[in-house]
């Protein structure tokens, strides 16, 4: 393990809690992730198809560069829940679907523990997005039929906002990983 | 801030004094029970008591705005419906009753969402977060980000003005949908490589300032307001109410 280096900024992992500066971090993705969704949305309109599949490309390449930032277990977790704590202070979202988002999180987290987690194999944050996102759109769906359980057809709006948004999370990946390399070799982010 | 200042002209109107804490509550209290309300008598009566709440602390004009705008969304979703019967015949007999619930519960969260994204200040958010006893680990976060959006959606638009400059007279609507990767490199990547700056900026001046995970960041507590206490007890009695109306109509529904 090295030691942290405040000429490049690197945030290296320590076992055991969260420091500081890995909170801040966090916190900061999560405010850009906010922000540039809330551009998106008053450039384009909150739901034509093209802002939602670049909304969700940008969260997701977010999500990736955070993970590549801050490689620890828990991150993907902590990022999904302050994002989601956040539209619930701002919007009143996701209020029913919180418990379970975090708890489908958390399990896609646990599945890629053994064998060192993210610290030892970057390469797993790719799939652990894409698998996280695929379960929070399964339980917002299921959270939907909730709400208009007497009229199920209504539901087939709600599967198609969800399948343009992941669409844009799968683009967002390749985005996101490319954007690591880059960041890798410019030195902003250390192996 | 253009982008703030866009919103700014809805905001306001709120003719109560309530702590974000009591908005917050009342969104949680909406959503689960008209979640658990199932007959749309009981599900109207709440509707009613909340649209009281809606008026009171929204303008009218941004009021009827919304619910034009989701008077737009249940045309779409109702017309999705209608394509949707002629691929499965059961679902265009489906009773009318059925498919008003839907929107009422709608209409409920409307009614208390507005008041709380129109008329909660973020610095009153922030000190809200300091009344709730959160674990460190997940305040220190939420403060940064609810403190970072204004600066970043500066960064942001301060990026749209470079871009702008750069592809002058062909940065339409459609040069971008044409060139979706030119967008990726000049909007996407300028940000993330500010953010990581920004991100390690911050960290370093909060270590060196000793702010910790566990630091406390103070905040005074107010006592609730006669209008706190107000809303909440209408509310609970709204919820008792609907609760009553759906077990009565619906067990005599079911006679």
């Amino acid at each position: 393990m090295s030691s942290d280096n405040p000429a490049t900024g690197a945030v290296i992992s320590r076992p055991g809690f969260f420091q500081t500066r890995e909170l801040v971090t966090i916190g900061l993705f999560s405010a850009a992730a906010k922000a540039s969704s809330l551009i998106l949305a008053l450039a384009g309109g909150g739901m034509n198809p093209l802002t939602l599949i670049l909304k969700s490309a940008v969260q997701s390449a977010l999500l990736v560069v955070l993970l590549a930032k801050v490689p620890r277990t828990g991150t993907l977790t902590l990022s999904n829940l302050v994002g989601a704590l956040l539209s619930f202070l701002l919007m009143g979202q996701h209020v029913i679907s919180l418990p379970g988002v975090m708890a489908g999180t958390l399990l896609v987290e646990l599945l890629a523990l053994p064998g060192g987690g993210l610290a030892r194999r970057p390469w797993l944050a790719v799939p652990m997005v894409a698998v996280s996102e695929l379960v929070i759109r399964f339980i917002n769906i299921g959270v939907s039929y909730l709400g208009v359980r007497e009229q199920p057809g209504l539901l087939a709006m709600v599967v198609a906002v969800s399948a343009f948004g992941y669409l844009g999370i799968l683009l967002g990946l390749i985005g996101g990983v490319r954007m690591t390399g880059e960041l890798r070799h410019a030195g902003l982010i250390q192996d | 801030m253009r982008a703030l200042s866009r919103i700014d002209k809805y905001r306001g109107g709120g003719r109560l004094i309530l702590r974000p804490e009591t908005r917050l509550l009342l969104t949680v209290a909406a959503s689960v029970s008209s979640l658990a309300l199932g007959d749309p008598q009981a599900l109207s009566l709440l509707l009613a008591f909340s649209l009281l709440y809606a008026a009171a602390e929204t303008k009218f004009k941004t009021l009827l705005l919304a619910y034009a705008f989701m008077g737009l969304m249940c045309a779409l979703s109702l017309a999705c419906v209608w394509l949707l019967g002629f691929i499965f015949p059961p679902m265009r007999e489906a009773p009318l009753a059925g498919a008003i619930s839907p929107f009422i519960r709608l209409g409920v969260s409307l009614n208390v969402i507005l008041p709380l994204a129109l008329n909660s200040k973020l610095t009153e958010l922030a000190m809200a977060l300091g009344r709730l006893h959160l674990p460190g680990f997940l305040r220190l976060p939420l403060m940064v980000t609810i403190r970072f959006i204004p600066v970043i959606l500066n960064d942001l638009v301060q990026l749209r003005e470079a871009v702008g400059i750069r592809f002058r007279g062909r940065r339409g609507f459609l040069f971008w949908l044409r060139h979706p990767l030119t967008w990726w490199r000049v909007f996407f990547q300028p940000l993330i490589v500010r953010l990581i700056r920004s991100a390690d900026e911050l960290a370093m001046a909060s270590e060196l300032k000793g702010l910790e995970v566990n630091t406390d960041f103070g905040s005074s507590a107010e006592p609730f307001s006669p209008d706190d206490r107000l809303v909440g007890l209408t509310a609970a009695l709204a919820i008792i109410l609907s609760a009553l109306a759906e077990f009565f109509l619906s067990g005599s529904g079911h006679a």
